[in-house]
């Protein structure tokens, strides 16, 4: 039944971006995780579509932040302003108010700015004047990042990042793909057009669900070797925090839960990895998401799966 | 796993290899391949993953093979190579260490190093090093407690670490002052030549002087065929000429001994009177053979043998390995059948000894009454001592010592008994060799010593040679522990049964068998040519089906019925050129599967080995039969 509609769901949403059915699952278990998701690209590859599409598939409420430097934590979420009618001050919800919140070009505004967002991410709610306002469920932030302009950004510190569950780019879709979204209709059009597959409420029970798949023990030493060995490779400098290790965890179960099974398979964790571990590697040379997958390829290379 | 834990780790275990290494008795070439283990412990230290169970298991059992050719052939000594097999092991474990029990294991190995070195050494650091092993035991042992009870932050272990590890010390060395001992150690090879030590030797000189140390070196076993009362002379080189300072055999010319396949015969002897002996003798300075009484006849693996006209007997060469032989032997007096004019040489110097000859004896008349008052008179006037200073000069030594000191050892007793019969025209000689030994209740044998070697007189009483011993009976010395005469017979029965099995012992297994039809009498033949190597070969083919076998047996119950069909299709598919390795997952099998092309039904198979295997649900019979022949292949 889960896997049905969560296929549905990957169906769905393959319609529109076209030839990237990976990084859409990747989206898809981020959301059944309750985890954040950062994608790292090149505008124009279809960021905004990605979360747009994912936020209409599940009927849920989407709101897009366009990251400035100028702007200030209330403009996301939110703040309180006097009413004289009721000489009281009333609490006006920010952006941040929805369940898939895009976060577009989050290393453009300043760091105050940023880890508002991220604490926000963190809590699952937010605090303005000693009052306590709980987020929508399912809440999902997708953030993005530009890689190539430097100029003017802010660069997200380790500590931040390692608040995304997963960390993936999008990249050019292939050219017969690429050739379908030229000659096809204007995105926007089919999505405001398009039917929802799967409701939020029903998100949030398989988010339930994702907890109780069952993990071997054989596979939680396998994960746990995975981490460790992170933290011994001689090209980094930094290796995994034990949050990073829950993190792969999680993902490993939404992965299986994706797949329709209610226990992890070693693939769940071997794919998961890199996704999820990738971003929070600090390495010696360079700070490249290319080097770090690259690294983490080769550490995946060396460790043996249990059988 | 704390710092300290894996230091204390690394310590013990280079204190057993260090311990044993500094016995100088391994062989370089196995202490070269010991030091994997530098290495092995700088990637434990940093936390490098442990070897892989494939390549740790097949070293296993190439150390183990080396150690079966080392025990037989290489070192041929089974001590040795368990030495051997401890610091290679050593070596491999750290590569190896994964769980609290693989540290037991190192101290374990550790600890079997250091009771081996003990055997082999009696040097000091020995004992530094076996005192740094003792503390840093404790250390570990506590602070493993410490740790398992999961206190270790929780406390300060400065205090109680320091105190145990105080009081082990303080017991260890009261235990190592009070516990007796041997004085010289137990088998030690490398005793230091630079002191005149006792032992045995081709000649008796008294050219030097001062104090002779007794070593107690092990330097013969013999097992008997009779249980003979102590007072056993194992007889060894015959002395005929004295040129004043010392003694010397001027048979010059030996001759061949008559052989037969593995005997050589001497002199024919009843066989009711025959005394048989099992000798082994350690690496030896000396060419001569060893036995009780007169040699009839001996069997030993060797071409040629010697003997001369003194009844010595001698291979070839001066042999430094190992030897073993049969003496059959008869305790019956010789007839002395040589010209005995060679036996009553007497420097002309020695007017002093042969006139105090001649006062001892004055109204004796019988030969025999003369030599037994003789042997009498020095046992109860003279006193046994192995000091001896220089005489003053223009002083025989023998007269300093008859005259003045009237101390000495065997050699001089011997010498000047020989001396005063000679004096008296009583035609005699020394023999050298060794007295006694001491009896090993554990395995019923005698351990000869290089301090039992001894010297005596033999003289021609009515045209017979009778031994005669004035030597006073010498101080007691320690008697060995329990401990070590039991290891000494684990040792000698290693000798006896696997490095001595003779080509001999050989036939006589074959022919106790089934080998009784005379068209199969060639069979022994042919295969006694190579038997040590042919029992080489069975030995290392059993061993390596052995291992073979439990391997596969491990295997086979370490992993369940699914499991097993699983492995054994990856293995198909990498023998199909499938690309995958240790770290490919069910999926990545699948795919590779799909790829080339191979099998049918792999993704259902591959799907119901992942329910079983990771969500841990059990098949029924039924299922498994049904999923028995999924992959037809």
């Amino acid at each position: 039944m889960a896997r049905k509609s969560l296929s549905l769901l990957q169906e769905r949403i393959d319609s529109v971006i076209k030839g990237k059915p990976n990084s859409v699952r990747m989206a898809i278990v981020t959301l059944l995780s309750r985890g954040h998701l950062l994608i790292e690209d090149v505008p124009g590859v279809g960021k905004t579509t990605l979360a747009f599409t994912l936020a209409k598939a599940i009927n849920c409420s989407f709101q897009r932040i366009q990251f400035t430097s100028d702007m200030l934590p209330t403009d996301i979420i939110g703040l309180s302003i006097y009413n004289s009618d009721s000489q009281n001050f009333d609490f006006k919800q920010g952006p941040i108010f929805a369940n898939i919140v895009l976060a577009d070009e989050i290393n453009r505004t300043s760091p105050k700015t940023q880890s508002a967002l991220l604490e926000a991410m963190n809590e699952r709610r937010v605090s303005i004047d000693r009052k306590t306002y709980t987020l929508p469920e399912p809440f999902m932030v997708i953030a993005t990042q530009n890689p190539l302009e430097y100029h003017g950004t802010f660069p997200l510190p380790e500590s931040q990042i390692d608040r995304f569950l997963m960390h993936i780019k999008l990249g050019y879709p292939e050219k017969e793909y690429e050739r379908q979204v030229l000659i096809g209709q204007q995105n926007l059009e089919i999505i405001e057009k398009m039917e929802p597959v799967i409701t939020g409420e029903e998100i949030v029970k398989m988010q339930l669900e994702v907890d109780s798949v069952i993990v071997e023990n054989s596979l939680v030493d396998y994960l746990i070797s995975i981490i460790t060995a992170t933290r011994n490779n001689e090209k980094i400098r930094l290796g995994v925090s034990t949050r990073g290790g829950q993190f792969l965890m999680k993902a490993a179960k939404a992965s299986a839960y994706y797949e329709g099974r209610d226990y992890v398979v070693p693939n769940d964790i071997k794919d998961m990895a890199t996704p999820v571990l990738g971003h929070r590697l600090i390495l010696k040379a360079g700070h490249s998401l290319n080097y770090a997958e690259l690294i983490m390829k080769e550490i995946l290379e060396r460790i043996p799966v249990p059988v | 796993m704390p710092r300290i834990y894996k230091a204390l780790t690394i310590i013990l275990a280079f204190t057993g290899c260090i311990g044993l290494i500094t016995t100088g008795e391994l062989n370089p070439l196995m202490i070269v391949a010991g030091t994997a283990i530098i290495p092995g412990y700088i990637r434990f230290w940093k936390d490098k993953p442990a070897l892989t169970k494939l390549a740790v298991g097949s070293l296993s059992i190439s150390v183990l093979l080396v150690f079966i050719l080392d025990s037989l052939l290489i070192s041929g000594e089974i001590f040795i190579a368990v030495a051997h097999l401890t610091i290679i092991f050593q070596a491999l474990k750290s590569y190896d260490i994964k769980e609290p029990w693989d540290h037991l294991q190192v101290y374990f190995m550790s600890l079997l190093q250091l009771i081996i070195a003990s055997e082999l050494t009696q040097s000091g650091i020995f004992g530094i090093i076996f005192i740094v092993f003792l503390i840093t035991l404790v250390a570990a042992m506590v602070i493993s407690h410490f740790t398992k009870e999961g206190t270790l932050k929780k406390i300060k272990l400065k205090a109680p670490v320091t105190a145990i590890t105080v009081i082990t010390l303080i017991v260890t060395v009261v235990f190592f002052i009070a516990a007796p001992r041997l004085q010289g150690g137990f088998g030690g090879k490398h005793y230091k030549k630079s002191v005149k030590t006792s032992g045995f030797s081709n000649n008796v000189s008294f050219g030097s002087f001062g104090e002779i140390k007794l070593n107690h070196e092990i330097i013969m076993r013999a097992e008997m065929s009779k249980n003979l009362p102590f007072s056993i002379y194992w007889r060894g080189v015959m002395l005929n000429y004295f040129d004043g300072i010392s003694w010397q055999n001027t048979f010059k010319k030996r001759y061949r001994i008559y052989r037969d396949k593995d005997i050589f015969e001497l002199v024919k002897i009843p066989e009711e009177k025959i005394l048989t002996q099992k000798i082994f003798v350690e690496p030896l300075d000396s060419d001569v053979i060893f036995g009780i009484g007169t040699i009839s006849r001996i069997e030993m693996e060797t071409r040629v043998l010697f003997a001369d006209y003194g009844g010595g007997v001698y291979t070839h060469d001066k042999s430094y390995k190992r030897l073993n032989y049969v003496i059959y032997s008869t305790l019956e007096e010789q007839t002395a059948t040589e010209q005995t004019y060679d036996y009553l040489n007497l420097p002309s110097e020695l007017i002093r000894t042969a006139d105090f000859a001649r006062r001892i004896t004055r109204g004796i008349n019988k030969t025999i009454d003369k030599a037994v008052k003789i042997e009498n008179y020095l046992k109860a006037n003279y006193r046994y001592s192995l000091k001896t200073p220089p005489p003053p000069e223009d002083m025989n030594p023998i007269e300093d010592f008859l005259f003045n000191t009237k101390q000495g050892y065997c050699e001089h007793y011997a010498t000047s008994m020989a001396l005063m019969l000679r004096a008296l025209g009583i035609p005699s000689r020394i023999v050298t060799g060794f007295l006694n030994g001491e009896k090993n209740e554990y395995g019923n044998y005698i351990i000869v010593r290089q301090s039992d070697a001894h010297s005596w007189v033999e003289a021609v009483i009515d045209g017979k040679w009778k031994r005669f011993d004035p030597t006073p009976p010498a101080p007691p010395t320690t008697t060995p522990s329990a401990y070590s005469l039991f290891l000494d017979s684990l040792r000698m029965k290693w000798y006896s049964y696997v490095v001595s099995f003779s080509s001999a012992d050989q036939k006589q297994l074959f022919s106790n068998f089934s080998l009784r039809f005379s068209k199969l009498k060639a069979i022994p033949k042919i295969t006694g040519l190579n038997i040590r190597k042919l029992l080489v070969i069975i030995l290392i083919t059993a061993g390596a089906a052995f291992f073979f076998f439990v391997i596969k047996r491990v295997k086979r119950t370490k992993y369940s019925f699914i499991t097993q069909e699983y492995l054994k299709f990856k293995k198909f598919l990498k023998r199909k050129g499938a690309k995958i390795n240790q770290s490919s997952t069910p999926s990545d099998i699948l795919k590779e599967a799909s790829r080339l092309g191979i099998g049918h039904n792999v993704s259902e198979f591959i799907s119901l080995y992942q329910i079983v295997r990771f969500g841990k649900k059990e098949l029924n019979n039924e299922e498994k039969n049904k999923y028995k022949n999924l992959i037809l292949y």
